[in-house]
């Protein structure tokens, strides 16, 4: 995929919007799920919400070095 | 206290239960209503490209014309934009997806049918499992297998350290959300276009006829000018509906192709 190719410029545009919200679900699905499962396990509600900072925290930084980059 | 008056006043707000139907012929049989708006509209559909492509002519008839304009939407519009130059190849999957699914959206305004069958989460599922099945080969075969995992998984410039974080979020992203957020997307925006009809058009039956008096004619009347505006609107979301899924499928397969190093 070349830059300069106006083609191909429009459909990086396309994608990232898309691709980002599923990214953003994925983070706080993914690593929330994990922080619920070590909270039941260990009865405590911090690793929860641990689990959700964690996942939208990697999520939105993945959406900034996969699309945000010039 | 409103909804107390209603029930008791024997207006049945539409609900779930609307979507679930009897046999079409009688006790003991399978074939329903959204099963028959799922066969008219296969056969609307194969018949109106198989009309349109025969006998195509230099100067093209009206049918021709209307079957190359959906066609030519596709290629251009859809393929070509999200898929890049290599896009002609899937424009027969795309454009046949599109008229499937645009045909089933619409049957939710025809009269008689008045059921948008995609409106049934099965109906989706499938479509988006065809699509998801069709972007997962197409990067296998094209990036091999394990450069297809690696290059979703591994995004470069990221610092080593961050891959245990990330690698499961694209994976989860590309194989669980991508197939999920098609498939809910198509058929919720059926089923709460098709309640919200169905409870302009109904509510205002039974303002009109039932409740009557001066309220009743009077709000009623509105309800139902209402319905036929939302059933412009739902036309409108019906076909853009079907064009957000083809996009996506289409931009699934551009990603699948040419993953950005």
């Amino acid at each position: 995929m070349s830059p300069d190719d106006p083609d191909d410029t429009r459909r990086t545009d396309q994608t990232s919007a898309w691709d980002a919200f599923s990214l953003v679900v994925s983070g706080v699905a993914v690593w929330g799920g994990v922080g619920w499962l070590v909270s039941e396990w260990l009865n405590s509600r911090v690793f929860l919400v641990l689990g959700l900072l964690v996942g939208m925290g990697s999520a939105l930084y993945l959406v900034w070095v996969r699309y945000g980059k010039p | 206290m409103s909804t107390r008056i209603v029930a008791e006043s024997g207006f049945h707000s539409p609900g779930p239960a609307d979507f679930e139907f009897p046999p079409l012929f009688g006790e003991g049989t399978f074939f329903t209503k959204p099963m028959l708006v799922i066969v008219l509209g296969t056969i609307a559909v194969g018949a109106f490209f198989y009309f349109a492509a025969r006998r195509s002519t230099l100067v093209p008839g009206k049918l021709q014309f209307a079957g190359e304009a959906v066609y030519g939407f596709v290629r251009d519009g859809i393929a070509r934009d999200a898929i890049g130059r290599e896009g002609i190849k899937y424009v027969p999957y795309l454009v046949t997806l599109f008229g499937f699914i645009a045909v089933l959206n619409i049957s939710g305004i025809i009269p008689v049918l008045q059921l948008p069958a995609t409106s049934k989460i099965a109906i989706p599922l499938f479509l988006a499992l065809i699509s998801w099945v069709i972007y997962n080969y197409v990067g296998i075969s094209r990036q091999g297998f394990g450069g297809y995992f690696k290059n979703m998984m591994f995004p470069p410039g990221v610092p080593k350290a961050i891959y245990p974080l990330l690698a499961p979020l694209e994976f989860f992203s590309t194989f669980i959300v991508r197939p999920f957020t098609l498939t809910l997307r198509l058929t919720f925006n059926m089923f709460a276009g098709h309640l919200v009809l169905l409870l302009t058009i109904l509510g205002g039956e039974y303002l009109i006829f039932e409740y009557q008096g001066l309220v009743g004619i009077a709000a009623g009347s509105v309800s139902i000018l209402f319905s036929i505006v939302l059933t412009f609107f739902e036309a409108f979301v019906q076909i853009l509906q079907a064009y957000v899924f083809v996009l996506l499928s289409a931009i699934y397969i551009g990603g699948a192709l040419s993953h950005e190093h």
